[in-house]
């Protein structure tokens, strides 16, 4: 039921959201990021795969600038946004960020409730008028997150008390309801059972409409499960970058061909 | 120095053992040490700890054992007198021993044989006056059943350290000749020395308990003594504290209590909001260079013993404190040693204390969380107060309590800064005192053990230590519980 | 997944491309938040710094002053009539003369000196004494008495000023204060102003401030920290000998071999119960069961040294603990792997590398236990004056001395503020040692320091 849905992905506008040229990153000698272009689309879902320590992930958290709470990192590049320069002097790295969610790779709830969660986002960012508007912001995001349903009846209980695969949905609710426009996911189903995995790739896939999500993942098989474009990331280098169809089918780099056919990984 | 004396042989005596049975080892094997059982030196240790073992054993268990002994032995003596004199029969002891020791004294200085010693009777010359030529100086005249009991005393004594040293150099050869005789090249000496080294450290590691079980026993006991001449009733609800050696004393605790309660708000008020502070800031915002110099900077205060604090708030603090607060200023402050002045300066003293445990604390908090709130848009004080110091908040308690724990058992600080006057009263800026202040000033005078305003110390010690007990108890079990819930 | 289909689309709620590089006013009002916070972060810090530069600034301020001395240096007759009436110079018999006899040798000579520098004064040739200290006296008389070759001659000695000479020079001493002073008078000061023009009248290093004994109450100027040193020096030897054994041998059995059982649990406890009791009520312990139930001599180092291992145990063995646990288990299965026994993996490998950490862990105690005073105080370690240095080493052992930091309050609880600028040259000395023995520690630290 998953791979008619690469095809579907024609219909969506072709508009780019995010275009990268030239980024490098090191962390304090190692270069992790040689000299990546990208482009990323607009109401798609881009995937990055590679072998671990490619530098996929770091190539994700220089998306909404992450990286500059490591202090040994240093960016260099262009990655822009609608345009605009993430890396200006003038962006405030909060207000991007606000614009690009994200979503890590171990389900990390706050220790609060899962109502406060939720809200934590919108507060800081007041997007409620007052209490009702809050309500509401909540409830779309728990919504959108898919796990309304489940948790409607105890949202003042600890959001660590969910399972693995709830707190992972909560997580993408939280990060929904500060309405990004881009959503970042690090690996999200890597700490997942299956039952999980499925429910958060049904998830993204649905996300789509309304945002550019970019996925990095461990697992081929899932990134042709929900990515329209796939970008294999090697050694810090982007090898090659293009329609998921066309990278799982036809892969043009001898390196693709030999991870995906699993010689290398 | 007998005693000397005894440590000395049996030291010998096992060194020789040491030796002995290395050699009976590899003797009965011919020479050919690999047809040992065991390596040729476990043999000699075999020989040796079997004899020091029981004979020091022994030795620490006589050196408690006989002054009980010879306690209640010459108890009975007197015990009539107490009766007769209504007196109490610790304090009677109290002062057969100071004859005994007189005696001694005045053997060991020539001003009396040793003869005289044993013989001499009340009736016959004067006692006091020839022992105050020795330099004991006595209290009263020293009657016929106390130095009776006092010669009885001497003699058992040295009696009892004779026999002392007959047994334990018996003990000691009966062990060294058992495992000289059991030495031989098929014995596995190995493994019953290891045996025997592992008691050793069990035993190190008892005394542990056996600090805890001084601890408790010499509190309970004296604090039993305390309440059976003095109300408890008064001493835990009573207001005042006024000791006076004559007799009459009132001694309430809550007074102290209020003082040392007051004191540890202040420092807690000090100590907390810049320790947590500055934790807050060394973890999630100082570079690493000023980490490198902030953190050991304010760890200086911790190692700097409490003597210099007090020092500080006494001849420092307090008088700064006096040019603003006092006569020539606002007018408030009698003298420079005050509440306020104690209260700052241990303050001070606990700011590494509370920042070094926040930054454990705070650093225990996963960085995913913290990624998590950047991930969202958060800045980095928001990720800190609404996310960081909520996490950490039930280990940030615990170290809480435990800096309240240390600030209600300092000493020095309040001795040398808060003053010395008992009183209840709201203002920060009067003297007062606390609970260890008035343990350090009811033992350190000439006061005699067994008066109320002495043993008051040890019900003092007591409330002291269950108190901190209790609070460390519950801060480490709270501590404990956060890190679980990381781990 | 039911509800994937009826979620509300909120593409359309959201506004529309916000740009980032502009700034709105909310994450302004955000930032000025962020660098308030900031700012109450590196405020904490410098009120901590400021803290320990107040702290370090008046221990050196006052303290330093402790280290210099004032001397007058006067040439005085020894009269042999009143030195040594018997004419044959025998030490013996010249022995009997006490200071007594000396005093007005030193009051003439200081008299004569005034009067051959030309100087006008009200004060009377009599009164000179207060000019020198009490052990100036003395000092002259154990001159005489090691040389009595010197007796008729004029000899130029430098004798200790007296306290509150020594306090004018230092400024702690003003004419004001005179005033209200009987041992001293204005005409005194006028004498030090103008010998001190001649250079009779000096400040020089005080030696005997760090080597020398404690004075009575009313000697200040003569006071040294020297024999508390060597009581604290006993108590060290006690800790050290004491806690370093048993502190390991228990960690070992805890860390190595102790079972999962109800006695490993007591200890455990009990070792962090007893690291976070008030030291006073070790001082209680000690005075409890040393002194009242084993009858241990008072004010001695031994007691104290006691006390204090008991005190420091738990430390060393919380830091010696984390030393072995910090050697990979890899080296314990490699010596079991050739045969070793367990006991002999532990001695011959685990504990050799772990040597750095615990000896690392026991300075730290060591130094803890240095600085440490409320104990002290119970067991009679403060009031007693320490005049004499301990004949040995049985003597330093159980002989009634003090230490450094008891010896530090006892001069605080002094009535002459003299007393005051010994105290914080006191401690001056002790932090010398304690800042040593952790700088040990680090460097051990450093140069053994191993990541496996």
């Amino acid at each position: 039921m998953y791979d008619n849905r690469a095809s579907e992905s024609a219909v969506t506008a072709d508009d780019i959201k995010i275009e990268a040229k030239g980024v490098n990153v090191h962390y304090g000698t190692t270069h992790a990021i040689k000299d990546v272009d990208v482009s990323i689309l607009d109401k798609t879902v881009t995937a990055f795969i590679g072998p671990s320590g490619c530098g996929k992930s770091t190539f994700l958290r220089c998306i909404n600038r992450m990286n500059d709470t490591i202090d040994v990192a240093r960016v260099t590049g262009d990655i822009r946004i609608d345009g605009e320069d993430i890396n200006d002097a003038r962006v405030d790295p909060v207000q991007l960020r606000a614009k690009v969610g994200m979503v890590f790779q171990k389900p990390n709830p706050f220790p609060k409730s899962i109502y406060d969660n939720v809200a934590y986002g919108p507060k800081i960012h007041g997007l409620a008028k007052n209490k009702g508007d809050l309500d509401d912001i909540v409830e779309r995001a728990l919504r959108r997150g898919a796990i309304w349903d489940e948790v409607k009846d105890r949202l003042h209980a600890p959001g660590t008390g969910l399972s693995g695969g709830q707190q992972q949905r909560l997580c993408i609710a939280r990060a929904v309801a500060t309405e990004p426009e881009v959503l970042l996911m690090d690996e999200p189903c890597s700490a997942l059972d299956p039952i999980a995995t499925g429910q958060v790739e049904e998830l993204i896939d649905e996300l789509r409409r309304d945002y550019s999500v970019v996925i990095v993942t461990h697992s081929m098989q899932q990134a042709a499960r929900v990515s329209q474009k796939t970008a294999f990331f090697h050694l810090g280098n982007l090898i090659e970058y293009g329609d998921t169809d066309e990278i799982f089918t036809n892969p043009k780099d001898p390196k693709t061909e030999s991870y995906i056919t699993g010689r290398i990984g | 120095m007998p005693f000397y004396w005894t440590l000395a042989i049996i030291a010998l005596l096992c060194a020789a053992g040491y030796v002995l049975g290395r050699r009976k080892a590899v003797a009965s094997v011919g020479g050919d040490k690999r047809r040992l059982h065991s390596l040729p030196n476990f043999y000699g240790m075999n020989v040796a700890l079997k004899g020091a073992v029981p004979a020091f054993g022994l030795l620490v268990f006589w050196l408690i054992a006989q002054p009980l002994f010879v306690e209640w032995r010459v108890s009975s003596i007197v015990s009539d007198l107490a009766v007769s004199e209504a007196r109490d029969l610790g304090l009677v002891m109290v002062d057969v021993r100071r004859v005994a020791d007189g005696l001694d004294t005045a053997v060991a200085t020539g001003t009396m044989t040793a003869s005289e010693a044993t013989d001499i009777a009340a009736g016959d010359g004067n006692v006091r006056e020839r022992l105050g030529a020795a330099g004991v100086a006595l209290g009263s005249e020293v009657s016929e059943p106390v130095l009776r009991a006092a010669q009885r005393y001497r003699a058992l004594s040295s009696t009892g350290d004779t026999l002392r040293s007959v047994a334990v150099l018996a003990v000691l050869l009966l062990g060294l000749g058992w495992a000289y005789r059991e030495t031989d090249g098929e014995f596995r000496a190995r493994n019953v020395v290891e045996q025997g080294v592992l008691a050793l450290l069990l035993g190190a590691a008892c005394i542990a308990i056996l600090t805890t079980l001084g601890i408790v026993l010499s509190l309970i006991f004296n604090t039993i003594e305390f309440f059976s001449i003095y109300p408890a009733s008064e001493f835990f609800f009573s207001t005042t504290w006024s000791p006076s050696f004559g007799g009459g004393s009132s001694l309430g605790i809550l007074p102290l209590l209020w003082g040392t309660l007051y004191i540890s708000l202040i420092a807690l008020a000090v100590a907390v909001p810049i320790g947590l502070m500055a934790a807050i800031y060394l973890s999630e915002y100082a570079s690493p260079r000023v980490r490198g110099v902030a953190k050991p900077a304010l760890e200086i205060l911790a190692g700097i013993p409490t003597i210099v604090y007090g020092l500080f708030a006494l001849l420092t603090v307090g008088p700064a404190l006096m040019v603003v607060f006092g006569d020539g200023g606002l007018g408030w402050m009698q003298a420079g040693t005050a509440v306020m002045t104690a209260g700052l300066v241990m303050g001070i003293m606990l700011i590494p204390f509370v920042s070094s445990l926040s930054d454990d604390i705070i650093n225990a908090v996963p960085q995913s969380m913290r990624d998590g709130s950047y991930g969202l848009g958060a800045t980095q004080s928001e990720t800190v107060r609404q996310v960081v110091l909520p996490a950490a908040l039930p280990g940030i308690v615990g170290a809480i309590l435990l800096a309240a724990s240390r600030a209600i058992g300092e000493t020095m600080i309040v001795v040398l800064g808060a003053g010395a006057a008992a009183r209840i009263s709201p203002n920060p800026f009067e003297a007062m005192t606390t609970v260890t202040a008035k343990i350090v000033s009811q033992l350190t005078g000439d006061a005699d053990f067994s008066s109320p305003e002495a043993l008051v110390a040890f019900a003092l010690g007591m409330t002291l230590f269950v108190l901190t007990l209790g609070l460390n108890v519950f801060a480490l079990y709270i501590v404990r519980k956060y890190r679980e819930q990381y781990e | 997944m039911t509800d994937a289909t009826q979620i509300p689309s909120s593409g359309a709620a959201r506004p529309a491309g916000k740009s980032i590089i502009t700034t709105d006013d909310r994450t302004k009002k955000r930032n000025a938040a962020e660098k308030r916070f900031r700012m109450y972060g590196i405020a904490a810090i410098l009120a901590g710094i400021a803290c320990l530069v107040v702290l370090l600034g008046s221990i050196l301020m006052n303290g330093a002053s402790a280290f210099q001395q004032t001397f007058i240096q006067v040439p005085v007759y020894l009269n042999p009539e009143a030195v040594d009436p018997n004419g044959n110079r025998d030490p013996e018999e010249m022995g009997s003369a006490t200071t007594f006899t000396y005093k007005p040798i030193v009051v003439d000579a200081m008299a004569a000196l005034v009067e051959e520098r030309g100087i006008e004064t009200e004060i009377d040739p009599g009164d000179m004494d207060a000019l020198f200290s009490a052990a100036a006296v003395a000092q002259v008389r154990d001159r005489v008495l090691a040389n009595p070759e010197l007796v008729g001659e004029t000899v130029t000695f430098n004798i200790l000023a007296s306290s509150r000479v020594d306090g004018y020079l230092k400024e702690r001493v003003s004419r004001d204060s005179v005033a209200r002073d009987s041992n001293i008078d204005a005409g005194h000061l006028d004498i030090v102003d103008e010998l001190r023009a001649e250079g009779d009248v000096v400040k020089r290093f005080n030696w005997d401030f760090i080597f020398g004994a404690d004075a009575s109450e009313s000697r200040p100027e003569q006071a040294g920290m020297g024999v508390a040193m060597l009581g604290s020096f006993f108590m060290m030897l006690v800790v050290l000998g004491l806690s370093l054994p048993i502190g390991v041998a228990a960690s070992i059995y805890l860390e190595e071999f102790a079972p999962q059982n109800r006695l490993t649990d007591i200890i455990e406890v009990n070792i962090s119960n007893l690291a976070a009791v008030p030291s006073i009520v070790f001082g209680i312990l000690g005075l409890a069961v040393f002194i009242q139930f084993m009858e241990f001599p008072q004010s001695a180092p031994l007691v104290g040294g006691l006390v204090l291992t008991l005190m420091t145990l738990p430390t060393i063995i919380i830091s010696t603990r984390a030393a072995l646990k910090s050697v990979p288990p890899s080296i314990r299965d490699a010596a079991l792997g050739v045969g070793a026994s367990k006991m002999q993996s532990v001695f011959h490998h685990v504990l050799p590398l772990a040597m750095p950490g615990i000896l690392t862990g026991t300075i730290i105690g060591l130094a803890q236990a240095l600085g440490e005073t409320a104990p002290l105080l119970l067991i009679g370690m403060v009031g007693y004056i320490a005049t004499n240095y301990p004949d040995g080493v049985a003597s330093g052992f159980l002989d009634p001395n003090s230490a450094m930091p008891a010896q530090i309050y006892e001069w605080a609880k002094r009535a002459d503020p003299a007393y005051y600028e010994r105290a914080w040259g006191g401690i001056i000395i002790l932090l010398v040692f304690l800042f040593a023995m952790n700088a040990i520690a680090i460097l051990l630290r450093r140069k053994f320091e191993r990541r496996w």
